[in-house]
């Protein structure tokens, strides 16, 4: 039989014990609960060094990048210009029918191709070229909207790769507008190198006559 | 002057002084180790972005692939941050009177940088390589969780080296084909079962090593 504790003890015990429930309940809440007042930096340690990393900000200048921007005539390493027909898609004047001397059309080329196309191409053109891809829809949708194009939306329908004029482009019509865009197409030179955007060319052909095979073949 | 006596009571409370003294330093340990871990302390950071843009609809709900905006995180080390042409390429025509794209616009027009707060920041003593990872068959989502779900980007994991070395030390349960690594909606090791997953690592070589030097340097 336990003898008569002081009132004061009994309670300061178990408003201690229960206080000391709330930490490790506050920890688990943080731990499960997306904010913005993370990281918690205790020990900074060398984690935030003097120096510059990519994409970093530089207050030094007035644009506040730390990488530069490419000076006008600059040319990067691996870009520098072969020929017409490798840059321009032009041989003798004319869109090139094939691709570039420095490439092979085989099938290793026409996969890299549809991997690229299915990135950059289908969100618009749809991954059979068709122009249904998911972008399209939705600006589609967009600008059905009921109560008038959502903020303003304007949008031609992208165009599918099997129509006629498009169908019967050359290759280096088509990686010449890969490469500057047309109408409402913006350009993707700067964002897929030339390799590639020859790639997806090549891939194009394959998909228009994959929807347009000679009955003979 | 009367001399103190312990009162009857205090005999009984020894037992509880012990008890109490041999969990306190227990609580307190754990406390540290639970609630200073960098789980709490670094994970689930969610910063404001400057543009409220959503992974959860264009890489979710438009099925845009990772690499059409995160192009270079193939071939570099740094994943870049996409530059504002990437988002104009729809958004000249979608939603192009939007409030929340106001800055993307002025961005487009000044030529000076969207200041994008980074999320997944390391120690800057340590060197991640994205390129390394991702065209060896680590998937997005290891790292980055389901980003594809994402209103705002928040931490899924904490980046922390003992983190990183969990993965290192064991790597098959987070390899997968490399042609699925931006696929995040499979799970890597209920989709592709221990055997092929060991498979791929012979395959590909997969020896992650712990020397200080591979992150450090």
């Amino acid at each position: 039989m336990l003898p008569k504790f002081p009132k004061i003890l009994v309670y300061g015990l178990l408003v201690g014990g229960s206080l000391a429930l709330i930490p490790p309940v506050a920890f688990a809440r943080m731990r499960a609960t997306p904010s913005p007042n993370r990281p918690i930096h205790i020990f900074y340690d060398m984690d935030f060094q003097p120096k510059f990393k990519a994409q970093a900000p530089n207050p030094l200048f007035a644009d506040g990048r730390a990488m530069r921007p490419i000076a006008d005539g600059a040319v990067a390493r691996g870009e520098a210009y072969a020929d017409a027909h490798m840059d321009e898609g032009v041989v003798e004047g004319q869109w090139a029918v094939t691709l570039p001397a420095q490439m092979e059309m085989s099938t290793a080329t026409l996969e890299r191709g549809q991997q690229r196309f299915n990135i950059y191409c289908s969100a618009c053109h749809g991954y059979a070229g068709f122009g249904d891809g998911a972008v399209n829809k939705r600006a589609m949708e967009l600008v059905a909207n009921a109560a008038g194009p959502v903020n303003g939306t304007q949008w031609v329908a992208a165009k599918s790769l099997h129509d006629e004029t498009t169908r019967n482009q050359p290759m280096g019509q088509l990686f010449n507008t890969i490469t500057h865009g047309i109408r409402n197409m913006a350009g993707y030179g700067a964002q897929i190198p030339t390799q590639d955007r020859w790639a997806i060319a090549a891939y194009v052909k394959a998909l228009q006559l994959s929807q347009d095979a000679p009955s003979a073949k | 002057m009367s001399r103190f006596l312990f009162p009857r009571w205090s005999n009984a409370l020894l037992p509880f002084v012990l008890v109490v003294g041999a969990i306190a330093p227990l609580y307190v340990t754990l406390l540290v180790a639970y609630g200073f871990s960098p789980k709490t302390l670094e994970g689930q950071y969610q910063p404001v972005q400057p543009v409220p843009f959503s992974h959860a609809l264009h890489a979710g709900k438009l099925g845009m692939d990772c690499r059409y905006c995160h192009n270079t995180v193939e071939n570099a080390a740094h994943a870049a941050v996409p530059p504002t042409q990437t988002c104009m390429n729809c958004h000249t025509q979608i939603h192009r009177e939007s409030p929340n794209l106001a800055k993307v616009r002025d961005s487009y027009v000044t030529g000076m940088p969207i200041e994008w707060i980074k999320v997944h920041k390391v120690g800057d003593y340590a060197y991640f390589n994205h390129a390394a990872h991702v065209t060896r068959g680590v998937s997005c989502v290891e790292c980055h969780g389901r980003v594809d779900q994402m209103e705002v980007v928040h931490r899924a994991q904490p980046l922390s080296m003992g983190w990183c070395l969990g993965c290192h030390r064991n790597p098959v349960d987070h390899v997968r084909p490399p042609e699925a690594v931006f696929e995040l909606w499979k799970d890597t090791t209920t989709t592709w079962s221990k055997d092929e997953r060991l498979g791929l690592i012979n395959r590909f070589d997969i020896h992650p090593n712990e020397y200080c030097s591979t992150c450090h340097r």
